[in-house]
């Protein structure tokens, strides 16, 4: 009887230390879990970010313009089209 | 103890002790019994009340699909955003005159509207949605109390006003309202996820109770568009449509062979990114919703009836003498008498009386045909909200003179988009169906509309239209041999037909040595001295087609071989 109630004891212990443990655990779990989503984020938004700042940048006007002021480049005359 | 109190007895009598201790007894029980109650009967409700206190159910949106040119270039972007909002129960009013000053709004009016949902009992007031992720972060540091953010997405347009029709627009919700982006809603939009969590005082998730759905981002949308060519189009188009006055105009640019939309431009147009000033009648989609009579681009359709039914060939000759015929009380005019005629110089000279005797001789049953299997008078393929499905008068309704009115391109309609796909027609005779999404392109064959041999006909026939004694000489292209048809079309107004009201069109192919372009003008209402297609839409469609075809490193033709043909064809 004595050891079947000590066994009992030492089981619900165990179980109660286990049980905080793994709350602990899954704490530190979701934290680490919560730090990536939010350099996910982060990181989302500095890829939009880049995409439109690149395609803002490297828009056809924008390049047309930069060629024809910053570069003096100009369109082919037609005598120098190859035929 | 009773023995005890025996001793210690003092007066006090039993009774009263008994009493005491049946009082307290029946607190005791008392106790117990609501602590059962408790957690037996009430405790689902409670439990769930608890729960209710402390587990939120949390809305992760997901990100709308990227809509890319045919190069993978962005032409429409989620970018992710704060939505701060205050509950007015939890937030002291004039902490909100701090958040107004950092975010650029009156300080007054964000504490009095604060106050006035906090009098009303709301526990959710918007401060300002769409905030910049920076900013809001900053504002959020400061902790104050009953002030939240929420993650969301803003669409962003990088092309702003060259690609609005093309694309629509979305609302503050991320709802599609217009164009593709409305089309294609459920495809970008993906899936908002939401999970339940327990979240402590700062808003920090501490425990994650269950995931009810996963946020999946929405697919990314490639278009045959040719985003350089869209620019290109829709600065010349912009600049004709200033320079003439006109009321509106648009542009279509297929690639010949696939019938895939490299260039789809209207004007005017608006700034996507700025809802504050969009008007609606600047939002229609000119290119696919509107419908216009094609005027004197249909003449080569009649002109191919003619050459299909095997009486005629490009030589044979047409006395269109003298420049008008009267058809149940109505006149039909040439420019002037422009004689004897062959069918080259039908389209050359665009003679209104030309093509009426021809489409008399070969029948409407035969017009009929041809047209339908150009796409006249079908509905559209493209799926696009508010795409135009033209109209073409059945056979039996082609009288004498419905059937002379048709032949030039009056008493039907066909949107700007449709023109330029039955264009496609006479590259090999072959109709192809116009794609705007890459994985459409080629998913129908196309439809037969006339032989090959008749095709390269029309094509010969419509590169003396660029020739020198043709209508639309302004629209050639030094290097290449260009063919293409001019129109002016009577506007439709109130009692029928203005005088003075007119519709421009150009509507060509380039090289004609192995076609590779389509491209469409239209230019409504333009004022002034000049309003001819010639003189409006040919110049326009030579500046766009040069570009274009050099962009596309396309080989140029081979000099002889076109000044050869421009002889030829303008010996006449």
């Amino acid at each position: 009887m004595s050891v079947l109630q000590g066994l009992l004891w030492s089981l619900v212990i165990i179980s109660a230390v286990a049980q905080v443990s793994i709350v602990s655990w899954h704490r530190d779990l979701l934290q680490e879990w919560q730090k990536a989503d939010r350099l996910r984020q982060e990181l989302l938004q500095e890829q939009t970010r880049l995409v439109l700042e690149k395609s803002t940048l490297t828009a056809h006007g924008r390049i047309d313009t930069l060629a024809r002021k910053r570069l003096g480049m100009k369109d082919p005359d037609h005598t120098q089209v190859f035929r | 103890m009773a023995t005890e109190q025996k001793q210690t007895e003092a007066g006090m009598q039993r009774w009263r002790m008994t009493l005491v201790l049946v009082a307290f007894a029946s607190l005791l029980l008392l106790l117990l019994g609501r602590l059962i109650m408790l957690h037996t009967i009430e405790q689902p409700f409670l439990f769930e009340q608890g729960e209710k206190r402390t587990v939120r159910s949390e809305l992760q949106p997901a990100s709308r699909g990227m809509i890319t040119d045919r190069h993978g270039e962005p032409m429409a972007v989620s970018t992710p955003v704060v939505t701060l909002w205050v509950n007015p129960q939890q937030v002291d009013p004039q902490k909100m005159s701090e958040v107004a000053k950092d975010l650029g709004m009156n300080a007054r009016d964000l504490v009095r509207s604060v106050e006035k949902a906090a009098r009303q009992g709301r526990s959710f007031h918007y401060v300002k949605r769409q905030v910049e992720p920076e900013l809001a972060g900053r504002i959020l540091k400061r902790r104050i109390a009953g002030l939240y953010g929420d993650d969301d997405f803003r669409r962003y347009y990088p092309a702003a006003e060259v690609t609005a029709h093309t694309l629509g627009i979305v609302n503050i919700d991320g709802k599609g309202q217009e164009g593709l982006e409305l089309a294609f809603d459920q495809y970008l939009q993906g899936q908002d996820g939401s999970r339940k969590v327990v979240k402590d005082l700062m808003g920090n998730v501490i425990k994650q109770l269950g995931v009810d759905a996963v946020p999946q981002a929405g697919e990314s949308l490639p278009l045959t568009i040719d985003l350089r060519l869209q620019y290109l189009a829709y600065r010349e188009l912009k600049a004709v449509v200033q320079a003439h006055k006109a009321h509106a105009g648009s542009a279509v640019m297929l690639n010949a062979k696939t019938g895939e939309i490299l260039a789809l431009v209207g004007q005017p147009s608006y700034n996507p990114n700025n809802r504050a000033t969009l008007r609606p009648e600047h939002m229609r989609n000119r290119a696919v919703a509107d419908l216009i009579e094609p005027g004197s681009t249909m003449k080569p359709f009649t002109v191919a009836a003619a050459l299909e039914s095997g009486r005629y060939s490009p030589s044979t000759p047409v006395n269109t003498s003298p420049g008008y015929k009267r058809i149940k009380n109505k006149t039909i005019r040439d420019h002037r008498d422009y004689g004897v005629l062959d069918l080259t110089g039908i389209i050359t000279k665009s003679s209104n009386i030309g093509v009426s005797l021809l489409a008399h001789d070969v029948g409407p049953e035969a017009i009929w045909e041809l047209y339908t299997k150009a796409g006249i008078g079908q509905p559209g393929t493209l799926g696009f909200p508010g795409e135009a499905t033209g109209s073409m008068p059945y056979p039996e309704q082609l009288d004498e003179l419905r059937l002379a009115t048709v032949s030039y391109g009056y008493g039907l309609s066909i949107s700007p988009l449709q023109l330029a796909e039955a264009y496609t027609s006479f590259v090999d005779g072959c109709r192809k169906h116009v794609s705007l999404l890459m994985v459409q392109t080629g998913t129908q064959p196309c439809e037969r509309v006339m032989s090959e041999r008749t095709a390269h006909q029309i094509l010969d026939m419509l590169e003396t239209v660029v020739g020198k004694n043709g209508t639309g000489k302004r629209a050639a292209v030094e290097g290449y041999r260009v063919g293409g048809k001019t129109g002016t079309a009577h506007k439709v107004g109130r009692s029928g037909y203005e005088d003075s009201e007119y519709t421009a069109f150009f509507a060509g192919l380039a090289p004609l040595s192995d076609p590779d372009l389509v491209l469409v003008v239209v230019v409504d209402a333009p004022q002034g001295q000049e309003y001819y297609g010639g003189e409006v839409a040919a110049p326009v469609f030579s500046r766009i087609m040069e570009q274009a075809l050099r962009l596309r490193q396309v080989i140029p033709d081979q000099p002889g071989e076109a000044q050869m043909l421009q002889v030829a064809g303008g010996s006449r």
